[in-house]
């Protein structure tokens, strides 16, 4: 019955929220009402999130799942996060392939190609606020790290794994 | 239409992308770019920017979506569930376990300093991406202006992503309109 609980619960998360922190919100009171985590393992999980791969959502649902009734409830609750993937984006999976070589399609994308890079941009510009300034203060040390990745990615083309291998390690160094 | 050999192919490609999706899972764009679009030549940067732009806007985890998309139109549906389940594996594994060492991890100094490394490396990994998309994003002059008022009105006002996509659609087709017009004009002159 749990297990039933957690997947219309983290359903009706995955249907109303747009990936990231929007999340968060809908999350808490999900969890809180129905006393699946408390106010102080929410916090958690989102620190944890940050240091774990994989996204926000996923990683609150398996959180919550464990809490809740083990590694099924992992399940359950992945099952429900990633329910509009399995629906709303498999239909339009299908929508796009099928209508990509439209003419409208092809003005449509001209004009939210830039709009995606426009939100990469974004997000850069955000992350980096977080994740440069440590404090309140603007990081050297990082910044430095930073630079550096840069260099390995587009000048040596060292793959990402690699970069996040080294980042993690130099990190280590300067930090501790 | 269901491409049954290259689901497992593509299965450990994602469980190796998931395995390393910081910062949100817009690193898995940079990873897919890496892969797809530089060294195997499958995929234009141009349909990679389409894929993340429909994953992004639909509800539900955006690399979900991304992965599923992009599985999709590789080998059909079983692929797309190859590259969904591939990808969101890594990360379920990784919280089982944290969560029951958690009292391990948290507060740890050396987790902590480590991961001040990795989130250092985060917008690099973007931004060596964004470097080969942006080549692909702009067809028209005014293309540009769309971007920067993109990335202001994400930042400034915390726009959600569907309305910009929405605004995205209106403007592309306004501005391809207008320059295929004048294109035209410009042919039968």
């Amino acid at each position: 019955m749990v297990l039933l609980e957690l997947i219309w619960s983290f359903t009706k998360i995955g249907f109303t929220s747009f990936g990231g922190l929007s999340m968060i919100p809908l999350i808490t009171s999900e969890v809180l009402s129905h006393g699946w985590m408390t106010a102080s393992e929410v916090s958690d999980i989102v620190a944890i999130a940050e240091m774990t791969p994989g996204p926000l959502g996923l990683n609150c649902a398996t959180f919550a799942g464990i809490k809740a009734a083990g590694i099924p409830g992992a399940f359950a609750a992945n099952f429900g996060v990633l329910m509009p993937t399995l629906t709303l984006c498999l239909l339009a999976a299908v929508f796009f392939e099928k209508f990509k070589t439209n003419r409208r399609m092809g003005q449509i994308m001209v004009g939210v190609r830039p709009v995606c890079v426009g939100l990469i941009v974004g997000v850069m510009v955000s992350l980096s606020m977080s994740n440069y300034i440590i404090e309140s203060v603007v990081s050297l040390p990082a910044i430095g790290i930073a630079v550096l990745d840069l260099v390995l990615l587009l000048r040596f083309k060292i793959s990402i794994p690699k970069v996040i291998l080294i980042s993690a390690a130099l990190g280590l160094i300067i930090f501790h | 239409m269901n491409d049954w050999k290259k689901a497992p192919v593509l299965f450990g490609q994602f469980f190796k992308f998931g395995c390393f999706t910081f910062g949100g899972g817009w690193s898995i764009i940079a990873q897919m770019q890496k892969l797809y679009v530089e060294q195997e030549n499958t995929m234009t940067s141009e349909e990679l920017l389409d894929i993340t732009s429909v994953g992004r806007s639909l509800p539900g985890t955006m690399i979900g979506n991304v992965a599923l998309l992009y599985g999709y139109h590789t080998g059909g549906v079983i692929c797309g569930l190859a590259c969904l389940f591939g990808m969101i594996l890594p990360p379920l594994i990784i919280l089982t376990i944290i969560t029951y060492f958690y009292s391990l991890v948290q507060d740890n100094p050396w987790v902590m300093s480590a991961m001040m490394g990795v989130r250092a490396a985060i917008v690099p990994i973007i931004a060596s991406a964004a470097v080969s998309l942006l080549k692909s994003a702009f067809r028209y002059p005014l293309c540009y202006a769309l971007t920067a008022m993109a990335a202001t009105l994400y930042l400034a006002v915390n726009m959600s992503c569907v309305t910009l996509v929405v605004i995205g659609v209106v403007c592309g087709l306004l501005i391809s309109e207008y320059y295929e017009r004048k294109e035209q004009k410009h042919g039968t002159a």
